[in-house]
């Protein structure tokens, strides 16, 4: 297909992924947290600050992962 | 005139069927779903009849995508992952078509749906971890301490990469359906500017319709791309445990 071969629109699709994946690990580290939280533990308000950081980890993780994949594809 | 950006992505019940207390109606996006699998399947039987030695435009088409599909599955996962090409294939299809279709004014973006994206990208993720147990076993669980690892921030690895697999089929449904929805509302807003803006100045935010019109042709292209070639990525890591740190393809 070319479209995605495009150097523009390759970038663009690059650039979209890496958004998503700090996003999302965000959103599930202080989900996850926010669950030890109210349902597990009684713990409030640290397990969504300690989700929440591993998820800012987890998300970074993610990232370099996606990005060490470009080096030679 | 008056509406908001988001009533295109309103469904209202067409045939209301209730089973069992599940509510299974037709609306117009199970229509749109319908008519996206009858065009992409009736396009790729019909350039998939012919079998011509030299093909003609929609056989070309069609071999153009297959094989851009084999080679996006082997460079991910290798040979043995041609297993998966007709799981990845009608993926990479029906995202493709319905939001091809999803762009004709007037039609419904399948894709917008967060539930539509989020159970392709949960099945595909799924389908990931049987793989990895059924192949590697219980050593399956050793993705989540990734080698090279000190003693020392194993218990502290274990939680971030639980949260980063577990990322992996929020941030694949996210994206999809953020990308359509995102699209389909800019679209929107600046189409009721032109409307509103008469010609004195209406022709500025159309003239940026039609470019971001011709930009989400791409997205189309690129969104079924990314979703399919993740989908090959997250198979990949399940065939090869730990292969994703040390050999990048």
């Amino acid at each position: 297909m070319a479209p995605s071969q495009d150097p523009l629109y390759a970038g663009l699709g690059q650039a979209v992924r890496i958004a998503t994946d700090l996003l999302a690990a965000l959103i599930v580290g202080g989900g996850l947290g926010w669950v030890c939280d109210v349902y597990l533990f009684d713990s409030t308000p640290w397990g969504m600050i300690g989700g929440l950081v591993l998820g800012l980890v987890a998300g970074m993780r993610n990232a370099y992962r996606s990005v060490q994949r470009w080096t030679n594809p | 005139m008056e509406e908001s950006p988001l009533h295109q992505f309103e469904l209202e019940n067409w045939v209301p069927i209730s089973l069992g207390g599940l509510d299974i109606s037709i609306n117009k996006a199970v229509v749109f779903m319908w008519i996206v699998i009858a065009v992409a399947a009736v396009l790729m039987i019909m350039a998939g009849s012919s079998r011509k030695l030299v093909p003609g435009k929609l056989q070309s088409l069609a071999e153009m995508m297959v094989d851009f599909i084999r080679s996006m599955i082997l460079d991910t996962m290798g040979k043995e992952g041609m297993r998966f090409f007709p799981l990845i294939a009608t993926l990479f299809l029906f995202i493709l078509f319905s939001n091809l279709i999803g762009l004709i004014p007037g039609s419904y973006t399948v894709t917008s749906q967060i539930i539509v994206t989020a159970v392709f990208s949960f099945v595909v993720y799924g389908i990931s971890l049987v793989l990895g147990f059924m192949l590697h076993g219980a050593k399956f669980l050793g993705i989540l301490v990734p080698p090279g690892t000190p003693g020392w921030l194993v218990p502290l690895m274990i939680p971030i990469e639980i949260i980063s697999q577990v990322a992996r089929p929020v941030s694949l449904a996210v994206r999809l359906f953020a990308n359509m929805t995102a699209g389909h509302v800019m679209l929107a807003v600046l189409f009721s500017l032109t409307i509103g803006g008469g010609l004195l100045i209406g022709w500025l935010p159309f003239a940026f319709t039609v470019a971001i019109y011709g930009l989400e042709f791409g997205i189309a292209f690129i969104q079924a791309y990314i979703f399919s070639i993740l989908t090959c990525v997250y198979l990949g890591d399940a065939f090869h445990l730990h292969g994703h740190d040390e050999h990048a393809h």
